[in-house]
């Protein structure tokens, strides 16, 4: 258990250092800072002195391994665009993006289990067949479309919602929620839907195949012929055995939805970690890009790490020691 | 539940009667709040609410007086001499005078400012008295007042306090974040990259401001969203107005579409000093581009009129030479757009030895400055029509610069706005033969030993007329030559609610003092 343990853990690491070391060797071609950072009547001696300055004229292993050194005491340097330290300002995004990624990801599990229910119990009907219809345009139109006919449609025309930022946000402790006020919570509707659409199409159509499935299963006829009603068939019967996949989806889709709220955070001006990556590619804020990626392949890597322990937990075949069986 | 009310009582007493908020957005945030770390449009543009100069443009673009009451020269052109406003206090209560001056003159000018190149003449600043500054130059230096209206005067006191003597760019500090300027404004929470309000400064100076209470600035990176957002009625202003837009804005009630124009030329560059072409296809010797035929067939194959009926909207200006008429400077003579004459075009080209045209390489940013990729594309298919094979690149404007450095293109387009709004300025960046600290950005590597011997003249020139007339030569050559030819002048396009009056300046500076809300 423990020798699997450390392989894997010691594979994590070696995945997020290359994913690093190849984030790096492509900075390069993201553009240059220093034309961001100077103005028009900058002089050549200008450029050069900010370049050395910031290390932009050693090879990008060397920059690598810098950020690297810091980045293990803690310290991921300082953004070009703002001039303040990456960390300070990624936990003052990080709220607004989890917040959002929370109330997307309960709306896609809650929305998307009870329309995969629905649509799986009453198959023929007609109001299924609409909401499968519908669920095809959430799967094939892209984020970026949807939220900005969300906006034209409840913010311009109907003036019901606000069309970008968080809203008047609250302070507690070093986390600021959109969850205290009306303003907050209004401003988490739109985003919350145009994120979580993807994520509720996919649950649902899931949860209907793997339903309609089950309800083929022997157990359930035979359930049927005892007489047990149709509710608790459906329900306590069909749905457990449905769930064991749709969980296993959940889980490994919940890293997505943080990692895609780049999208969704850019349309609706969300001021979470997605719109921050994205300003810093706009102005080449290399410290800020180096983090942010860093922070997301941990993310993905952690999730993965997880999933591999859980299914150590669960599968005994994996629990077999290789060496001592000797087929 | 009492309390509460007496809370609210208070509030409701705290803000004046007539409070008008103003939220405006725009796409990009100031990187600084520091006003000698960035020289850059939005920077300076929203500093000028904040901190003051010694002078200031006035809705026309003249210079008038803002923390100098009256200026003149020196002796035989030694350098400027400033009498100070006096009573002028900074945001957190202290007194300005001349050690201000002189302080702000030595962060600005500092090699650690982004402003440095302002005071490249200067050799000596000096307070002969708490309201007297002596400018010496190293040669005389008629338009310096007008070259330095976007520098800020800062507080030397509040300065030393915060540490903050020398601006940091790299690494930012007090200053980046924190502002104590002498403006109309001051600003009372700052959240870089999403939110920044401005209130009125209670001891201002001046008179002339609008009725602006508060005003809270967004950045909206997304130009739909931002449309969308003053469709809404959630901002009262926007800056730009996407030029597809446009249209339906004219049209939406409740809003209305600001039509401007910038002092930004947008223009096509050449490659000047290869030997090769780097897009050619091995069909002709050489480079075509030194060949100023070839540039001036270039010249009369765009169709200016229609890029901007199609692709401007009928939103902008035709331009003659490297600055829009509006500027100082401008030669009145030299007006003469080459006209659209694909005849003359082809007679040209097969003049210079390239009858069946050849192939190169367009690059152009395409995120840049207003439709510019659909500038380019347009271009693409205009040259066409007189035997030019374009192969257009463009791409990202972080990635432009560094390839028009490296030199990887053949033709090239860009828009430049003087800094000083003075015809002088695009010649010293731009057609100066490249070296140091001038013709940084002169890519094509244009050279004339004339032109070279003109722009110092012209900076140290007292005489207007005769000052006038060198650059009347320097423009003649310049459009002899054809080392770029001219396009547009790049319009402005602002969306307000329809109870807000504003001003739109030329160099694009959105000044607060000039919004009244109705």
């Amino acid at each position: 258990m423990l020798a699997y343990i450390i392989r894997r853990v010691g594979q994590s690491i070696l995945v997020l250092l290359f994913t690093g070391l190849v984030a790096f060797s492509m900075f390069s071609f993201v553009g240059d800072p220093i034309d961001n950072m100077l103005g028009q009547e900058r002089t050549q001696a200008d450029v050069e002195r900010l370049r050395t300055e910031l290390g932009l004229d050693r090879p990008f292993v060397v920059q690598y391994y810098k950020f690297l050194e810091q980045a293990v005491q803690g310290n991921f340097g300082l953004s070009y665009r703002q001039g303040r330290p990456v960390g300070e300002i990624l936990l003052e995004r990080a709220p607004a993006t989890l917040e959002l990624a929370f109330v997307s990801g309960l709306l896609a599990l809650v929305g998307g289990i009870g329309l995969g229910i629905f649509t799986a119990i009453r198959r023929q009907g007609w109001a299924a067949n609409v909401i499968m219809t519908v669920s095809l345009i959430g799967v094939s139109l892209p984020t970026f479309l949807i939220g900005i006919l969300l906006i034209y449609l409840f913010s311009v025309e109907l003036g019901w919602l606000p069309s970008f930022g968080r809203g008047e946000v609250t302070q507690i402790g070093g986390w600021s929620t959109g969850f205290l006020t009306a303003s907050g919570l209004k401003a988490l509707i739109l985003p919350a839907i145009t994120l979580g659409l993807y994520q509720m199409t996919l649950i649902m159509r899931l949860v209907r195949t793997e339903m309609l499935e089950v309800l083929r299963m022997d157990y359930i006829r035979f359930a049927r012929a005892r007489g047990i009603r149709e509710r608790a068939i459906n329900f306590r019967h069909a749905l457990k055995n449905t769930l064991v996949p749709v969980i296993t989806i959940t889980g490994l889709q919940l890293g997505s939805i943080i990692a895609f709220a780049i999208i969704t955070e850019t349309v609706f001006q969300w001021p979470g970690v997605g719109l921050l990556f994205i300003n810093a590619i706009q102005f080449v804020d290399i410290p800020v890009m180096a983090a942010y990626l860093m922070m997301i392949s941990v993310m993905f890597v952690g999730i993965n790490l997880i999933v591999d322990m859980l299914y150590f937990a669960i599968d005994p075949r994996l629990r077999v020691d290789r060496t001592a069986g000797g087929h | 539940m009492k309390t509460a009310w007496t809370l609210a009582a208070l509030c409701a007493l705290a803000v004046p009667a007539n409070a008008e908020t103003f939220r405006w957005a725009s796409q990009t945030d100031p990187n600084t709040m520091d006003p000698h770390a960035g020289n850059s449009a939005p920077v300076l543009g929203f500093l000028n609410n904040v901190y003051e100069g010694l002078v200031r443009r006035d809705r026309d673009m003249q210079i008038e007086p803002a923390l100098a009451t009256s200026w003149e020269p020196i002796g035989d052109g030694e350098g400027w001499r400033f009498t100070l406003r006096e009573g002028v206090t900074f945001h957190d209560g202290a007194d300005f005078t001349a050690e201000d001056v002189v302080f702000s003159y030595e962060r600005a000018s500092s090699p650690e400012a982004d402003t440095a190149s302002w005071f490249s003449s200067v050799t000596e600043v000096m307070a002969p008295d708490d309201y007297t500054v002596e400018m010496r130059t190293s040669a005389p230096n008629p338009i310096f007042p007008d070259s330095i209206a976007n520098w800020m005067i800062m507080d030397k006191g509040w300065a030393e306090a915060n540490d903050v003597t020398r601006p940091n760019i790299e690494q930012g500090n007090y200053a980046t974040l924190n502002t104590n300027g002498t403006g109309a404004y001051r600003v009372a929470e700052r959240d870089p990259a999403l939110k920044t309000v401005l209130v009125p400064f209670e001891n201002w100076w001046g008179e002339d401001r609008g009725n602006v209470t508060e005003a809270i600035f967004t950045p909206i990176d997304n130009s739909a969203t931002a449309v969308a957002a003053l469709l809404s009625g959630e901002v009262d202003m926007i800056n730009p107005v996407p030029v597809q837009d446009a249209d339906r804005l004219d049209q939406a009630e409740g809003v209305e579409l600001k039509r401007g124009v910038e002092a930004r030329v947008m223009m096509f560059g050449f490659s000047q000093d290869k030997d090769t072409l780097v897009g050619g296809d091995g069909s002709v010797e050489g480079n075509p581009f030194k060949d100023p035929r070839v540039r001036r067939a270039v010249a009369h194959a765009i169709n200016v009129p229609a890029i901007l009926q199609t692709i401007m909207r009928g939103s902008a200006e035709p331009a003659a030479q490297l600055v829009s008429p509006a500027m100082s400077g401008y030669s009145e003579s030299l007006s003469e757009r080459p006209a659209l004459d694909v005849e003359a075009a082809r007679a040209l080209l097969a003049e210079a030895g390239y009858p069946d045209g050849f192939r190169f390489l367009l690059k152009c940013p395409n995120d840049r400055y207003i439709n510019d990729d659909s500038v380019c594309q347009a271009t693409v298919a205009m040259l066409a029509q007189i035997g030019l094979e374009a192969q257009l690149d463009a791409i990202p404007v972080r990635n432009y610069w560094p390839e028009l450095r490296a030199d990887e293109y053949d033709m090239y387009l860009l828009g430049w706005s003087p800094g000083t709004f003075d015809a002088e300025h695009p010649f010293r960046f731009l057609v100066h033969t490249p070296q140091e600290n001038i013709g940084t950005w002169n890519f094509g590597g244009y050279s004339n030993p004339r032109v070279d011997e003109l722009i110092p003249a012209i900076q140290s020139e007292i005489d207007p007329e005769a000052r006038q007339a060198m650059l009347d030569e320097v423009a003649g050559i310049v459009q002899e030559d054809m080392v770029y030819v001219p396009l547009y002048v790049q319009p402005l396009l602002w969306g307000t609610a329809t109870n807000i009056d504003l001003t739109q300046r030329e160099d694009n500076f959105f000044i607060l003092r000039w919004v009244d809300v109705r």
